[in-house]
């Protein structure tokens, strides 16, 4: 189970379906079909429909586990009915959204109002797939991955504002402004602590970065980073106190206002999967990935798909984090936003930096023992 | 910070703006883990026994078995026996959902009617039962209303009766209202004893007595009439007005009795 990739399975499958095909066809028919080229084309598209599954059913159950969390901050029960403890509720409410009408409003512009939210759902897709989730579902050694990935997350409050700009709604133009504004606050900070963290790992790779982690986790000398990024995600992922482009106590509902149906669903999609994708690189950046400490049995770790096993349940735990976040925390203003932002998440996220290549020149963690292979 | 603001308090730890709602939030939730306070309605019920230690807000102790609130306000129950139908629980409805219907069985001579109460409509507000004399229209501690038809939310007196009938706990409104102190008052000399209020009059107070016929004046015309003029018992009297609008020549007003 080891050496099954992402790739390689999506090949095998692709090499067993063309196969069976072939063999029903006369020659020159199965001659083509069989031919290399077509079997990989296939093997990229089942490999994309694999992301495509993982990624919408890792969101749903978010939602879920968000609503079950919730409810549970609130003395409550959440969704229960549909499907076993309400896990399929969301199913259900996926279904009653693409089958509702989506309504333009008559001046909004037709081109913005409907790319706006695809692009948006696209973008966040494109970032999934860019992520390893385990040594095996892994979408190739990119360099840059961790680059990469953090210019894709930042392209929303782009689409965000070309949505909200194109659905001539005053309520959609403010919450649109607010996101692109916010931006500003915390995408500085957010990136100097990954720079912290690429310079203990000495890498732009995620799976190189993962691989570092192996003796221990980079969350205990990176704490200072790891506290700056997070605070940096929530404002990224646009989840409450962050929350402000969405302030639906002040703005409607924002900058999806006026969006429904199927368009709606493709934002409140598109905003889980970000939520998802900033837990994924919380625990890609400073829990490990799907390494695990030495002291856990090896019985643990080595069942078949236990890397994913594993990178799953941190990212939910990590999750859960951010609901209980939301359960305690108000909505911030903006003005507080930016002085969180500037006052105290930059000089903070210097300070990790600081301590950072501090760590690496010192090539020593005080509690952690040893780096073995300093960066740079 | 110079730039704080007053709803800032600048002598705390901004540590403690995140720290204390985490914990407020993280005590609750391991408070509800294992059971929120939900009571998860169609599978369970405030009346259940395990429910017993939950506190009656209005009395401050525990459910009885069976039992919601007592001055729970659910559908009514109507006593059709001694509904007299004087017509002052439809007046009172603010939402006007009691319609006067013939009720099933009575003379067709002399129909007796009783309200019909329209569900779709009712914001139990209790002002009917507030307003029945006779104390037949209660509200009582049924709360499961949900039909598949609209028209089945129209309960008739009957349906009201069934309800009445099932024992259920009654909750007699008894808003806290000034006796009515007003009183059916005649004007003697536009009265002509058609004997119209004693009839209609739901609870009989109304006796129709003799007047002495005057001697007509020479020159004078009596006027054409019975001798007879209305006198109400205000004892009895349930002050429904059901007298007033009957009376052919408007010769009965409210007013307080000298
Ligand atoms: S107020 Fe009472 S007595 Fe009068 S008609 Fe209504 S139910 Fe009957
Ligand atoms: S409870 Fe109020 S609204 Fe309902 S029938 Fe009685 S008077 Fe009308
Ligand atoms: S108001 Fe008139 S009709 Fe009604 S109970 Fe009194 S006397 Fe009878």
């Amino acid at each position: 189970m080891a050496s099954a990739t992402l790739y390689s399975v999506s090949y095998d499958l692709s090499h067993l379906l063309l196969g069976g095909i072939a063999s029903v066809f006369p020659d020159p028919l199965r001659a083509w079909i069989s031919n290399g080229n077509v079997i990989t084309g296939l093997a990229v598209l089942i490999f994309a429909a694999l992301l495509l599954a993982a990624s919408m059913l890792n969101t749903i159950l978010l939602i879920w586990w968000e609503r079950k969390l919730l409810g549970r901050f609130m003395d409550r029960r959440g969704a229960m009915h549909v499907g076993y403890a309400g896990l399929l509720q969301n199913f259900a409410d996926g279904f009653k959204l693409f089958r509702k009408t989506t309504v333009q409003p008559r001046e909004a512009d037709a081109l913005g109002f409907f790319t706006g939210p695809t692009a948006y759902m696209v973008t966040s897709m494109i970032l999934f797939g860019v992520l390893p989730i385990s040594s095996g579902w892994n979408s190739g050694a990119l360099p840059l991955s961790l680059l990469l990935a953090l210019a894709i997350f930042s392209f929303a409050p782009l689409f965000i504002f070309v949505s909200a700009w194109s659905s001539n709604n005053k309520y959609s133009l403010m919450g649109g402004m607010r996101s692109a504004a916010q931006m500003i606050a915390y995408e500085v900070p957010l990136l100097l602590a990954v720079v912290a963290v690429v310079i203990v790992a000495g890498s732009f790779d995620l799976t190189t970065i993962v691989y570092e982690q192996q003796n221990y986790w980079f969350w205990g000398p990176l704490f200072v980073a790891l506290v700056v990024f997070v605070a940096g995600m929530l404002a990224e992922m646009e989840r409450i106190p962050f929350d402000l482009p969405e302030a639906e106590a002040e703005l409607v509902e924002g900058w999806n206002t006026e969006y429904g149906g199927m368009l709606f669903a493709f934002f409140m999609l598109a905003d889980y999967l970000r939520s998802l994708i900033g837990s994924i690189l919380v625990v890609l950046l400073f829990l490990g990935g799907w390494t695990m400490p030495s002291w856990v049995p090896s019985a643990a770790t080595s069942f078949p798909l236990a890397g994913i096993f594993w990178f799953m349940l941190k990212t939910y735990l990590v999750f859960a984090v951010f609901v209980w976040i939301r359960a305690a925390l108000p909505r911030v203003r903006t003005d507080q936003l930016l002085r969180v932002g500037w006052n105290r998440m930059i000089p903070l996220s210097l300070l990790a930096v600081f301590l950072a290549a501090a760590l690496v020149t010192v090539k020593c963690v005080p509690v952690f023992g040893c780096l073995p292979s300093p960066g740079i | 910070m110079s730039d704080v603001t007053a709803t800032e308090k600048p002598d705390e730890n901004p540590i403690l703006w995140v720290a204390r709602p985490m914990a407020t939030a993280a005590r609750q939730f391991a408070k509800s883990l294992f059971r929120p306070s939900t009571i998860v309605y169609p599978y369970e019920r405030l009346e259940d026994p395990k429910f017993r230690d939950r506190l009656d807000v209005a009395s401050g102790k525990p459910f009885g078995v069976g039992q919601v609130w007592d001055n729970y306000r659910g559908v009514h129950a109507l006593n059709i026996a001694t509904c007299i139908s004087c017509n002052l629980c439809a007046f009172s409805c603010p939402d006007v959902c009691i319609d006067m219907v013939t009720t099933a069985g009575s003379d067709p001579k002399h129909p007796k009617k009783c309200p019909q109460i329209d569900y779709g409509k009712c914001s139990y507000c209790g002002f009917c039962s507030d307003a029945c004399p006779e104390g037949c229209l209660t509200m009582t501690t049924r709360y499961e209303l949900s039909v598949s038809k609209r028209s089945d939310m129209i309960y008739p007196p009957e349906r009201l009766f069934e309800v009445f009938r099932s024992k259920l706990p009654m909750n007699p409104i008894r808003l806290a209202r000034p006796e009515n102190e007003d009183a059916i008052l005649l004007d003697p000399p536009l009265c002509i004893g058609c004997n119209a209020c004693a009839r209609d009059c739901p609870t009989q107070c109304i006796t129709m007595l003799d007047v002495p016929k005057p001697e007509a004046k020479p020159g004078e015309k009596l006027p054409k009439r019975i001798w007879k003029e209305p006198v109400v018992n205000d004892s009895d009297c349930v002050r429904c007005g059901t007298c007033i609008s009957v009376c052919p020549k408007e010769c009965l007003f409210w007013g307080t009795r000298k």
